[in-house]
């Protein structure tokens, strides 16, 4: 016998186990069913069975999911769900682990409501650049609501207890049933027409089918394309509709839409001497910031001693006068320099030396003179001969028997050439 | 409110920038006080409308279009 055959039931209990988390189909399954023993442990934790005619699932909701529930399940309660098949190893059980669960009966509005919700936001009428800002201090608001019921008192007293000098003017519209939302798209366009500031639109709570105008495709694309701000106020807290989504800002209640859309009037006066305050304080300090500047020019040198806007200039003055003198001087010493050189010349001191050395030239020229006229020769004993007044230099000049004229020192005597005689040189 | 009066968000923001302006310190001083006058005239013109402006009265626009006083007392027992 082969005792390796034999598997031990937790082998076999993890091996159905893995088998039920690998299968697509299980991993997310839709279900519908009747609720019976419902357990809310103290964990947080929803113990209890699905069944319909003929079968049964154990089902377990933890509490990280159980606690974003709208409602509280009970048995017998007809519920749409949503989650995965496993085993629970230690009893061997297959249930259901739940992850979403809304009641039957309101499931088709559910998955239209999604389908809607996808629809809108992939064509952008939720994106934020659309949203409108909400202005602060409106004057005009109007309300798009049933003219009796809480929403319509709660809106209404909120405003008039927090500002009560802001206009309201209701659109009456039916908000629930097949006719409200052509009403409601009705009475956006009309709010158009009024110069308001804000629109609220909305209704008290309900079921989710008496909320169901609010999401209509149509009042969401009329509040979409209304040009005056819209604040969306529709049943509680809990509650969202499309038209929470496609409008500029979303309340939780009617009350909290009469909040949003207006200030508290004695927030306001508060506000007001606040500024008052603020705008005293910058001035203050402006007026105080200028004071200081002046008091500094006040005090300033200058203007405590006048003397010093002048004092450099006169001080600039007495440098350039100073100036001036000193060149002046300089010029005056250079030419008295001058003077005294001159004065102390010799010419001027001795003006004889101009002519005593012109005479001792003259002298000196005329002793040259001397030493050239000829006619001093003749006292160391030369003479000139001249034959009819012209010099006689050689022998050939003159023939026998002319006659010659022989200049002396003292006189001339007339000659008669006899006969001539070459030297021999 | 009356209309043709400047809405009283705008004094509101007028009165913001003004007085983000005085305390910047950036304007020189005549010119802060003549925006410090007129943001006060400003303030008592607002704090004034606040205070005097009376309770308004809520409208209702019937379905024909025309407009009544509404008050939630008088439709409810109209109606109840």
């Amino acid at each position: 016998m082969d005792i390796s055959k034999y598997l031990t039931v937790g082998a076999l209990t993890r091996y159905l186990k893995m088998k039920f988390e690998t299968d697509t189909h299980l991993r997310k399954v839709y279900l519908k069913g009747e609720i019976s023993n419902f357990k809310a442990h103290t964990t947080g934790h929803y113990y209890f069975s699905i069944k319909d005619e003929t079968s049964k699932i154990n089902a377990i909701m933890f509490a990280s999911n159980a606690r974003k529930m709208k409602f509280i399940p009970k048995d017998g309660m007809k519920v749409l769900l949503m989650g995965r098949v496993s085993v629970y190893e230690a009893t061997g059980n297959y249930q259901i682990y739940v992850e979403d669960m809304i009641e039957d009966g309101v499931g088709n509005l559910y998955v239209a409501f999604e389908q809607l919700k996808e629809k809108l936001s992939k064509e952008g009428l939720f994106d934020k650049k659309y949203k409108k800002p909400i202005p602060k201090y409106p004057e005009k608001i109007g309300i798009i609501t049933a003219p009796t019921g809480a929403a319509i008192r709660d809106i209404l007293s909120t405003i008039k207890r927090r500002y009560p000098i802001c206009e309201t003017i209701l659109f009456p519209s039916l908000v629930q049933g097949d006719l409200a939302k052509d009403d409601l798209v009705k009475k956006i366009e009309l709010a158009q027409n009024y110069d308001l500031d804000v629109l609220i639109v909305g209704r008290g709570g309900g079921s989710l089918e008496d909320m169901w105008p609010f999401n209509e495709e149509c009042v969401a694309r009329a509040i979409f394309a209304s040009k005056v701000p819209v604040i969306s106020a529709v049943g509680h807290e809990v509650d969202y509709t499309i038209s929470d989504f496609v409008s500029d800002l979303r309340a939780p209640t009617p009350t909290g839409a009469a909040e949003m859309a207006v200030p508290h009037i004695s927030e306001l006066e508060e506000q007001l001497k606040q500024y008052q305050a603020r705008m005293k304080e910058a001035m203050n300090k402006t007026i105080n910031y200028q004071k200081i500047y002046f008091d500094s020019l006040k005090t300033s040198y200058v203007l405590k001693n006048p003397n010093a806007i002048y004092e450099p200039k006169k001080q600039q003055l007495d440098l350039t006068y100073e100036k001036l003198r000193t060149t002046v001087m300089n010029q005056l010493q250079q030419v008295k320099n001058e003077f005294i050189i001159l004065k102390q010349s010799s010419i001027l001191k001795k003006p004889n030396r101009l002519y005593e050395s012109s005479e001792q030239q003259l002298k000196h020229v005329i002793d040259k003179l001397e030493m050239l006229n000829p006619l001093s020769i003749l006292g160391r004993g030369y003479a000139i001969s001249y034959q009819e007044n012209h010099l006689v230099k050689k022998i050939e000049d003159v023939k026998v028997g002319e006659l010659l004229q022989i200049r002396m020192q003292d006189g001339i005597v007339n000659t008669k050439v006899l006969s001539k005689e070459g030297l021999k040189s | 409110m009356k209309k043709e009066e400047m809405k009283f968000e705008d004094k509101m923001k007028i009165l913001e920038q003004t007085i983000n302006e005085l305390e910047s310190g950036e304007v020189d001083l005549e010119e802060s006080i003549k925006k410090y006058t007129d943001a006060m005239k400003l303030v008592q013109e607002c704090d004034k409308q606040l205070k005097e402006i009376e309770e308004q009265v809520s409208k209702i626009v019937l379905e024909d279009g025309t407009e009544q006083d509404f008050s939630i007392e008088r439709e409810e027992n109209t109606l109840d």
